[in-house]
């Protein structure tokens, strides 16, 4: 009887154990979509052809990837709620806690936050404009409507979606 | 400066990233990533497309106000204003760069004009060119014209030929404005590439996309490159 029961413990606590290992890889997982491409993505740095496209595809399941893994560490980690020592819990909260943060941060454009994007672009005429003569303007003309990117804006936002003559362009620099 | 749409479709850009210091954009229609400088969607759904490039210039103000008085300027946001740099050049040259290729005179940083004509590229420092100007070259077996404004900072780009005859352009000497007469000094040419006298008046040479950027980031797109030097 005593036997049976101490192999019986041993064995929940191999099936513990092995639970604890999945939830931890699955922490891993729901991270690497969002910290692979933020580590080679980093400006200044060299990015080879190889890693460049890794980091593309590791964003490009990012969403659901980070997503289905915070699903498999909460599930886990509620599974393992009661059987868990207190002090154990801690890592159980911490490592879901990283999934959550990992699938949110797979949401946002942090370069969005540095840079911030020119949602509707608005113009004035080239009289009213309060730019010195010496400053330099990218500048587009078609079909007969000109406009001027002054490159100091451009320097900041990169980027800007517009229509000039009829025709969508972006102004990138 | 693209035209943002492929085929049909009308792409909105975001900026999503950097590679070697140019950035990567995304479009929100179909979440392709596209390398800024080349125009080429790198991966996703339209990997293989390429933008368009639209006719674009960098030029003073001054100038282009000149050029074009009925003209319109992107306005400053509001709550970005404070954080345009007025002195981002002299920023961004102690700035590290990622990669660099010694063997020729240029520094990393050093800004050049880029052209690519029939697949050959070539770059000539800006510096080059505000002191020699014009300056008549041939690239892609076609002869190619580069000016620099009256301003000394804008630069132009053309292919000099009109009508299947090449056009040659020297700067007129006793002009103070910026003049340009041809070989036959029958004509003269402005800083558009137009003649404004002369056989040919009302002809303009075609214009080249310049790109002007920092030699590290050109030499890292064109591998193939040479540098202008005379």
């Amino acid at each position: 009887m005593r036997e049976r029961k101490q192999g019986w413990g041993q064995e929940m606590l191999e099936r513990q154990k092995s639970l604890y290992l999945v939830f931890w890889l699955l922490v891993l997982i729901g991270l690497a979509p969002f910290v692979v491409p933020a580590f080679i993505i980093r400006p200044f740095r060299y990015q080879s052809p190889g890693a460049l496209h890794l980091a593309l595809v590791f964003r490009q399941i990012a969403p659901i990837g980070t997503v289905l893994a915070a699903c498999g560490v909460l599930g886990l980690a509620l599974g393992a709620w009661r059987s868990t020592a207190r002090k154990q819990r801690a890592l159980l909260i911490l490592g879901s806690l990283l999934v959550i943060g990992s699938a949110t941060m797979a949401r946002m454009n942090y370069f969005e936050w540095m840079f911030h994007p020119v949602e509707m672009p608005g113009f004035q005429k080239a009289d009213d404009a309060k730019l010195d003569a010496g400053e330099m303007v990218l500048t587009v003309s078609i079909h007969g409507d000109a406009r001027a990117y002054p490159v100091r804006e451009m320097a900041y936002h990169h980027i800007v979606n517009d229509v000039v003559g009829g025709v969508p362009i972006a102004a990138t620099y | 400066m693209w035209k943002r749409s492929v085929g049909d479709r009308v792409l909105h850009f975001y900026l999503a990233g950097i590679n070697n210091q140019n950035f990567l954009m995304r479009d929100r229609e179909t979440g392709t990533w596209w390398q800024q400088i080349s125009g080429k969607a790198i991966f996703g759904k339209l990997k293989g497309q390429a933008l368009e490039l639209a006719p674009f210039d960098e030029l003073s103000f001054g100038l282009w106000k000149k050029e074009s008085p009925g003209g319109q300027v992107l306005a400053p946001v509001a709550r970005d204003q404070k954080k345009y740099e007025s002195k981002w050049e002299d920023e961004v040259l102690k700035l590290p760069v990622p990669v660099s290729f010694p063997g020729t005179a240029l520094k990393s940083r050093d800004v050049v004009v880029g052209l690519v004509v029939d697949g050959e590229a070539r770059a000539y420092p800006v510096e080059t060119i505000v002191k020699q100007s014009p300056i008549q070259d041939r690239l892609g077996g076609r002869p190619i014209l580069l000016v620099a404004g009256a301003d000394g900072k804008s630069v132009r780009a053309f292919l000099s030929r009109i009508d299947d005859t090449d056009v040659e352009l020297f700067r007129k000497s006793d002009s103070k404005d910026f003049v340009l007469i041809d070989s036959e000094g029958s004509g003269e040419w402005n800083f558009q590439g137009c003649a404004v006298s002369g056989p040919l008046t009302g002809k303009c040479l075609p214009g080249l996309p310049a790109i002007k950027d920092y030699w590290f980031d050109w030499r890292n797109y064109h591998v193939d490159t040479t540098v202008y030097r005379r």
